[in-house]
């Protein structure tokens, strides 16, 4: 469950399989011409060779740039150097460099006696738990909705999506006292990584994408399988599953974001700081260690996954352009 | 029975019970939850009273509410302001680069893979009001005089909204950006055929084409804005003077707040009013989305 | 239905199991493995330095060696009125924990603290309590539920440096709230900080609104028999809130910042940011531990007082309260850890100096000022006992120290004293962030909404 993003009340505007690469993000050297194949954009050939239009034009695109660079990237740059500059150089004069020098131990300090590598670990601990709770739910309930078809299917389904209409916020307070004291078990979950994890798989839009990502697979595949004798926990195993690997890195990229970034659901359960994630315990810690060291601790835990995007771009961006608002 | 078995109505229960565990005890039962607890006076020591509309009574007079409903507008408005029209140009702009496109998108994405939290934290050293400050040493290069950010009712909300803009407008210019390629190129063809300039392609073709994702990102954003809380919560704490304080701040406040135990009852009853007018939306949200599909 | 019900009960239960020996949360045992008792206790604030938590984890070994049938789980924690409930209802809260002055009526009255009564009577020093100080841990039946464990008296804090670069006496703190005035705008002045500073977040703008207010003549709240009326809007406030928006808006030497709470005051504070602040005579030991002030840069002094039989000095404390779901074996335990930890040192030499040698060899801070929870006699006593061990800076306390005995204390408002103070918070903000905030109107509807807190009760 996330309570930071708009909620579970998204859907995306193209469900249907395979996701399309909507957003081609070309690799430095490939040039996509708007003429290539077709492919043309709002502006012709003629209007590119122009004096006036296609100058104007390429003036936009290097103004644009370079204001992307300055708010994208600019304040991550300012950060990293913030992070290796003493406390009063950043208090002094924040846009300077490095006045007294470079501080190379703030970091060594945030890691090791901060404690950001605990809750590093508490945080992809909490990521990797959501990740598989929710692709456990997703697939397991998409296949036996779409495959196995069976005759209350519909009402189930209909009540999964039906908690699409439910924002997050609603279930704040009484999933928290579910949490406290959860039917059947009696024991309550508060401090456990369960206590996260296991909310995170009641996400109506993932059963809805693997719904209809299973929907559109050919059934003379699941017939064949069955005909040669597999069960219906090999058809699933050996058949389903390899060929639903486009929606599974979808569903893995929205389930790993939404976790790492989730905030105020982790806060209330994981009291104990030996547990919480970076979300939680950063904003405590804050108000108490040193300005730089702090700096050089946000710096470690944006670096991440700055770090991943950067290496998983393609995904990232094709996640994104399926459903971007979902990061509200 | 038994051929009930046979003909794999047990596997399929089986292969459905993460789904119905999972929603049946962290989705739907604590919706049912949310519903009764409304109407109940709950401090988790002493058993439930039923307390018939008066959570709701307390939750429409509390004084508080009117500030938060207008701060959380006020929220969505300028967020709308800010983060609606800048993505749109800058995708329009980005679709026509040549070279390093994919460059573009990544830097435009970038804030969005920051963790809240950190961009958070860090924006809140870019407004230290001080005339050193990050912020106000960059104004004061133009020669314009420091100011308050956080620290004054005037000023807080656009911080804050500043601050969500940059951390969500990358993920809007990529839906823009998956839009754009899906316009069919022939209607530019036909465009220049009638000798229109660049600016009367993106007015007439690209603007109408785009319709139905601009209608979703609204819908979307306002859901999204009237859930607010990162920001004021780790910002301002609500203040100055509860200029900050949002729906679901105060939500959180009833609930978690006071030192003696919170007000649960009155928690629930206001975020289900909050709910009520968040389903409206998105059921006019699915509405669309079915229409532009289908259109 | 039937079917689907039983596995799934089986699943989530094996599930859950697994989760909890995997990352050892969730339930609280009371008895660990070997038949020991198992208590949790507090440990320090968030993000103190390492040193504070070895000599922690050190006075947690002489324990459990003195008790070898009580095993001992440390937590970090720190009171703030918006944290506080989410623990206890999420029932994370230590077996044993502290909650401030303010708050131990309404806990009794609610249920949450388990009646210790007979463990405390047990200890032998129940009757050297002052009796004012621990009505605020016991129930309307004379039942006892907490025991005070300090208690202090607001004080100016001040930074030495600064008066120093302002061209001020730091051995001659302001004595009058004018002389407090002219040095913060020298201050300001001349080292670009901010003069004075107040905190305004989480119930603390209230608190120290109410401390200002006490200073100058006012009080918050009236009783007359069972009934209590606000009296937020009276002259003592008035003028608190006017030498506030003077400070603020007609001499700029507040600076900028009027977003503090607790932590985040003193956090600037020790960075140098703050020339004079108000705030609990004990804060040094949390100003050393989590934020590393320099001892040379600290000075305390006695809060000026306005002249008039009025005037009084705002007193506050800190209550230790065992868990009500805590085992009679565990309250037993969880009462002989409050003796060892925070009370047996007062009345006992070898656990005072036990106390403060261990808290000397980390470099902790000892001897910082406090205010008698027993009679003053008792604090004296554990005062000499402790002299060799002192490490903190007295010197430049002596202001507090020896003027604390001519102020006349006054308790905090006696009834839902966070509440109020946390509708007082968004006066002081509103004052301090606006420069045409109405004063008059703001604190009429500060009375108001303080009387519908009252009555709703």
């Amino acid at each position: 469950m996330t309570m930071v993003s708009p909620g579970p009340v998204t859907v995306p505007p193209v469900a249907g399989p395979p996701p399309t690469d909507p957003a081609p993000a070309p690799r430095g050297g490939r040039r996509r011409r708007p003429d290539d194949e077709g492919g043309r954009g709002i502006v012709s050939p003629g209007e590119w060779r122009s004096p006036v239009a296609g100058t104007l034009l390429r003036l936009a695109h290097a103004v644009l740039l370079i204001g992307l660079l300055v708010v994208g990237l600019g304040p991550l740059l300012w950060l990293v150097k913030a992070s290796l500059s003493h406390t009063q150089d950043t208090l002094r004069d924040p846009m300077a460099l490095f006045p007294s020098g470079v501080d190379w131990a703030n970091l060594a300090t945030a890691w090791s006696e901060v404690h950001v590598d605990l809750y590093f670990f508490n945080s992809m601990a909490l990521a990797a738990g959501s990740w598989l709770v929710q692709l456990v739910v997703a697939t397991t309930g998409g296949y036996a909705l779409a495959v196995l078809r069976p005759r209350y299917g519909p009402v189930l389904y209909w009540l999964v999506l039906s908690t699409l209409f439910v924002p997050a916020v609603v279930l704040l307070v009484p999933l928290y006292l579910t949490i406290i004291d959860p039917p059947l078990i009696g024991v309550s979950l508060v401090d456990s990584f369960w206590a996260v994890w296991l909310p995170a798989g009641a996400n109506a839009f993932n059963v809805l994408l693997a719904k209809r990502f299973f929907d559109n697979l050919p059934r003379e595949v699941f017939e064949a399988a069955r005909i040669d004798g597999a069960g219906p926990l090999r058809v699933f195993w050996s058949v389903l599953l390899p060929m639903s690997r486009p929606i599974l890195g979808v569903i893995s990229v929205f389930a790993f974001v939404t976790a790492w970034k989730d905030f105020l659901w982790p806060l209330l359960v994981l009291r104990d700081p030996d547990i919480q994630p970076l979300s939680v315990r950063l904003p405590t810690l804050a108000r108490s260690i040193e300005l730089d060291v702090l700096l050089a601790a946000l710096t470690i835990s944006a670096l991440i996954p700055v770090a991943l995007f950067l290496v998983f771009q393609r995904t990232f961006l094709r996640s994104a352009g399926l459903s971007g608002a979902l990061k509200g | 029975m038994l051929t009930w078995i046979r003909r794999g109505g047990l596997s399929t229960l089986l292969f459905l019970l993460p789904l119905v565990v999972v929603f049946g005890v962290f989705s739907w039962w604590p919706i049912v939850r949310a519903a009764v607890m409304s109407v109940q006076q709950t401090n988790l020591v002493t058993a439930p009273v039923f307390v018939g509309w008066e959570n709701f009574e307390t939750v429409f007079t509390d004084p508080l509410l009117g500030t938060a409903v207008r701060n959380t507008a006020f929220f969505a408005l300028i967020a709308l302001v800010f983060g609606y029209p800048i993505p749109l140009v800058a995708a329009v702009l980005m679709s026509e680069v040549r070279r390093w496109r994919g460059l573009y998108s990544a830097v435009a994405y970038l804030p969005v893979v920051v963790p809240p939290v950190v961009a958070v934290l860090m924006w809140k050293v870019f407004y230290d009001p001080r005339p050193e400050g990050l912020f106000n040493t960059v104004l004061g290069w133009v020669g314009i005089a420091p100011q308050s950010w956080l620290q004054s009712a005037d000023t807080a909300m656009g911080s804050l909204v500043l601050e969500a803009t940059w951390a969500a407008a990358g993920g809007t210019v990529i839906i823009y950006l998956a839009a754009l390629v899906a316009v069919p190129p022939e209607l530019y063809d036909a465009a220049e055929v009638d000798g229109a300039s660049i600016w009367r392609k993106v007015w007439h073709v690209t603007l109408p084409q785009l319709r139905g994702v601009l209608l979703v990102t609204l819908i979307l954003q306002i859901i999204g804005t009237s859930q607010v809380f990162l920001e004021p919560f780790l910002f301002t704490g609500g203040g100055p003077a509860n200029s900050t304080i949002t729906v679901l701040l105060l939500i959180y406040d009833y609930a978690f707040s006071s030192s003696l135990g919170g007000d649960y009852g009155a928690a629930t009853a206001l975020s289900l009013v909050l709910a009520v007018f968040l389903a409206l939306l998105s059921a006019l949200y699915f509405r669309l989305t079915r229409s532009w599909s289908t259109s | 239905m039937r079917s689907i019900r039983k596995p799934a009960a089986a699943v989530a239960a094996a599930l859950v199991l697994a989760g909890m020996t995997a990352c050892s949360g969730g339930g609280e045992p009371t008895t660990t493995p070997e038949g020991k008792t198992a208590i949790t206790v507090v440990s320090l604030k968030p993000g103190s330095e390492q040193a504070a938590f070895d000599a922690f984890e050190e006075q947690v070994r002489q324990f459990e060696a003195a008790n070898p049938t009580i095993d001992v789980t440390t937590q970090e924690y720190e009171w703030t009125g918006p944290t506080f409930t989410a623990q206890l209802a999420g029932g994370t809260l230590p077996t044993v924990f502290t909650v401030p002055f303010t708050d131990g009526a309404g806990l009794v009255e609610r249920g949450q603290l388990a009646d210790i009564t007979e463990h405390v009577q047990a200890l032998g020093y129940v009757d050297k309590f002052n009796e004012a100080v621990l009505a605020t841990g016991k129930s309307a039946d004379g039942r006892i539920f907490a025991l005070p464990t300090e208690a202090y008296g607001v004080g100016l804090q001040y930074n030495r440096t600064l008066f120093q670069q302002a061209g001020l006496d730091p051995d001659e703190p302001p004595t009058t709230w004018d002389e407090v005035r002219s040095y913060a705008e020298q201050i300001a002045e001349r080292t670009g900080q901010a003069g004075y500073a107040e905190m305004t977040q989480d119930n603390t703008g209230g608190w120290m609104l109410t401390t200002l207010t006490y200073a100058l003549g006012g009080r918050m709240q009236s009783v007359t028999g069972d009934q209590v009326q606000a009296t937020v809007d009276n002259p003592g406030a008035k003028a608190a809130l006017q030498r506030l928006k003077q400070m603020r808006w007609e001499d700029g030497s507040m600076g900028a910042n009027v977003l503090y709470d607790w932590s985040t005051i003193n956090q600037d504070f020790a960075a140098g940011k703050i020339g004079m602040y108000m705030g609990g005579s004990d804060v040094y030991t949390s100003l050393k531990q989590q934020n590393g002030i320099d001892p040379d840069d600290y000075g305390l002094a006695v809060l000026p007082l306005a002249p008039g039989a009025d005037s009084g000095l705002l007193g506050g404390g800190t209550l230790a309260a065992v868990n009500v779901k805590a085992s009679p074996e565990q309250q037993a335990a969880a009462t002989k850890w409050i003796d060892f930890y925070y009370l047996g040192k007062f009345v006992r030499q070898d656990a005072a100096v036990q106390d403060a040698k261990t808290l000397a060899e980390s470099d902790q801070p000892v001897g910082v000022p406090k205010l008698p929870i027993f009679d003053e006699a008792t604090l004296t006593q554990y005062n000499e006992w402790i002299e060799p061990y002192v490490n903190v800076p007295l010197g430049q306390m002596s202001s507090f120290t020896e003027g604390i005995h001519g102020q006349h204390l006054a308790g905090e408002p006696p009834a839902q004293a966070q509440e109020m103070y946390a509708v007082l918070d968004t006066v002081v903000q509103a004052v301090l962030s606006d420069p045409n905030a109405d004063i008059d109107a703001l604190l009429a509807q500060a009375d108001a909404d303080v009387q519908t807190v009252l009555d709703r009760g």
